[in-house]
């Protein structure tokens, strides 16, 4: 069976991503907690929410990625 | 733990610990008759016994035994039953107490200080009577009475004598009820606009009769002769709990009562369904029926901005300000998406009962049963009723309120019975309103 190797600059990428929707999602918290006029600790005690959301965002941007270079391929063959 | 330290434990856990609730003191004036059962009274009964004569040792009699001999406080001297099998299974728990047939020698016996009256319905009116009259303290069993003439005649003979008299209302000394009914009085759920309480239970209410001739004494309840069904055995805790709530009792009652399932004989209803209204317009929606408990038992008290359901000791608020702003953003999200429906327009969506979050309304505190049943159950308030009744046997002071809210939620009872029976909307009658009821 073939190895497949997956390159650091591929890992640090997702990892990079994956961070972004840590943060895209702690923003959403942030904007809730404004909203509700909750308090500021919930930044720390809605974690589990965050890290569920985050991984959310991820899997979505995963899709949208899949589907451009599903795109891409198509087009390239053409 | 030395002994001195052993036997506060032991006196403490018949008092009710006002300081660890929320209110602490300040819950005397809503509940006054918790003043009988405070660790400072059940201190100053230190030492002294108060000697119980049992009336009625069947399974209900032989509960407050229990309790009784985990009091410090009490002694059971004496015991009474008319049907063999029970007396002596109460003797049996009190090997060194007299035993009677007959309820007029046990007043006779000066070794009792109170009575304990755990016997049919129809039999409490005479038997509270002639204890009062013989001098004793009475703790009787709910309901006060079977007839609305029987309970005003005991009302005014408590009022004119000096004894203590008490009635096994048992939710009126349960931590979660007390706060419960404290903090919607502060405003918890904003103004109470209604009350909704029903108890369901799938089972025939029968007990096994060992001879067709003890059939009546033994399934009581099921005979308008000895009981008043339903409303006088459930309905009673319940509407005592809306009237503490409300403050004040409902001026009319209307409902419909059947034998639904239990075609079995009996003559009270199986199935109730009775609406009180208070004059303000606010009602108390009852319901009890004995063969489905899939709703089990709920004292829901219904606000503008919330629902308290003191069963379970819990509370929900219609804008919850306690749910985090994540969870509020994802339920706002949910509704958005899942509740609309597209064929029907946007003008009309299903509304499904929101998934509130229960708040406890005492910290620690746990449901009774899971709100399926109150009777007979662990701490449900039962011990501390009969504590506070000990404390009053020694002290000769009468409970605050205690006869007057059983008198107030037994004529309700008694109204809802003749309402249903009659089929017409009945008001509460001149003639029974004693000057302690608002209405």
């Amino acid at each position: 069976m073939k190895d497949f190797v997956i390159q650091g600059k591929v890992v640090r990428r997702e990892l990079y991503l994956l961070l972004g929707c840590l943060v895209a999602a702690e923003l959403v918290n942030t904007a809730a907690i404004l909203h509700w006029g909750r308090p500021v600790l919930e930044l720390l005690t809605q974690l589990g929410y965050v890290v569920v959301l985050a991984l959310l965002f991820y899997i979505v941007l995963l899709l949208v990625r899949g589907l451009v270079w599903i795109i891409y391929k198509i087009f390239k063959i053409k | 733990m030395n002994e001195k330290e052993q036997m506060d434990l032991g006196r403490r856990k018949f008092c009710l610990d006002l300081g660890r609730m929320t209110g602490g003191l300040a819950l005397l004036s809503a509940a006054p008759w918790l003043k009988a059962c405070t660790d400072e009274k059940v201190t100053a009964t230190q030492g002294e016994t108060a000697r119980i004569g049992m009336v009625g040792t069947g399974s209900r009699g032989r509960y407050h035994i229990h309790n009784l001999l985990a009091l410090p406080h009490a002694r059971v001297t004496a015991l009474c039953d008319i049907y063999p099998p029970n007396l002596e299974a109460a003797q049996a728990l009190c090997p060194g107490a007299r035993a009677y047939t007959d309820y007029r020698r046990l007043l006779d016996d000066p070794e009792v200080d109170g009575v304990v009256i755990s016997t049919p319905l129809g039999l409490h009116a005479d038997m509270t009577l002639a204890a009062l009259s013989a001098g004793k303290h009475v703790f009787c069993e709910k309901a006060m009475a079977l007839t609305m003439e029987q309970c005003k005649e005991v009302y005014d003979a408590y009022q004119a004598g000096d004894r203590a008299l008490y009635y096994c209302m048992q939710r009126m000394y349960d931590p979660k009820y007390i706060e419960g009914v404290q903090r919607i009085k502060d405003g918890l759920i904003g103004d109470v606009v209604g009350m909704r309480c029903h108890w369901f239970r799938n089972a025939d209410w029968r007990r096994p009769v060992p001879s067709p001739e003890l059939e009546r004494l033994i399934n009581w309840r099921l005979y308008q002769e000895f009981s008043g069904g339903l409303m006088t055995e459930l309905a009673t805790h319940q509407l005592e709990v809306c009237n503490w709530v409300a403050g004040r009792l409902p001026s009319e009652a209307v409902g419909m009562g059947d034998i639904v399932y239990w075609k079995d004989g009996r003559e009270v209803y199986d199935s109730v369904n009775v609406t009180y209204r208070f004059s303000d317009g606010r009602k108390i929606a009852y319901e009890s029926l004995i063969s489905n408990k899939y709703n089990g038992m709920e004292d829901q008290i219904l606000g503008k901005g919330g629902t308290v359901d003191l069963t379970k000791g819990v509370y929900y608020l219609e804008e919850d300000t306690e749910i985090s702003g994540m969870r509020r953003l994802m339920d706002s999200i949910r509704q958005g998406v899942f509740a609309a429906v597209p064929t029907a327009g946007p003008s009309w969506r299903p509304e499904y009962r929101n998934e509130y979050v229960p708040h406890p309304l005492v910290q620690g505190s746990v449901s009774v049963n899971g709100g399926q049943s109150m009777v007979a159950a662990d701490h449900d308030g039962s011990d501390l009723v009969m504590s506070a009744f000990c404390i009053s046997c020694i002290s000769g002071e009468k409970a605050e309120n205690v006869v007057e809210e059983a008198y107030g939620s037994t004529l309700l009872c008694l109204l809802g019975n003749q309402a249903m029976a009659e089929g017409r909307t009945v008001r509460f009658p001149e003639e029974y309103k004693i000057p302690y009821m608002k209405f």
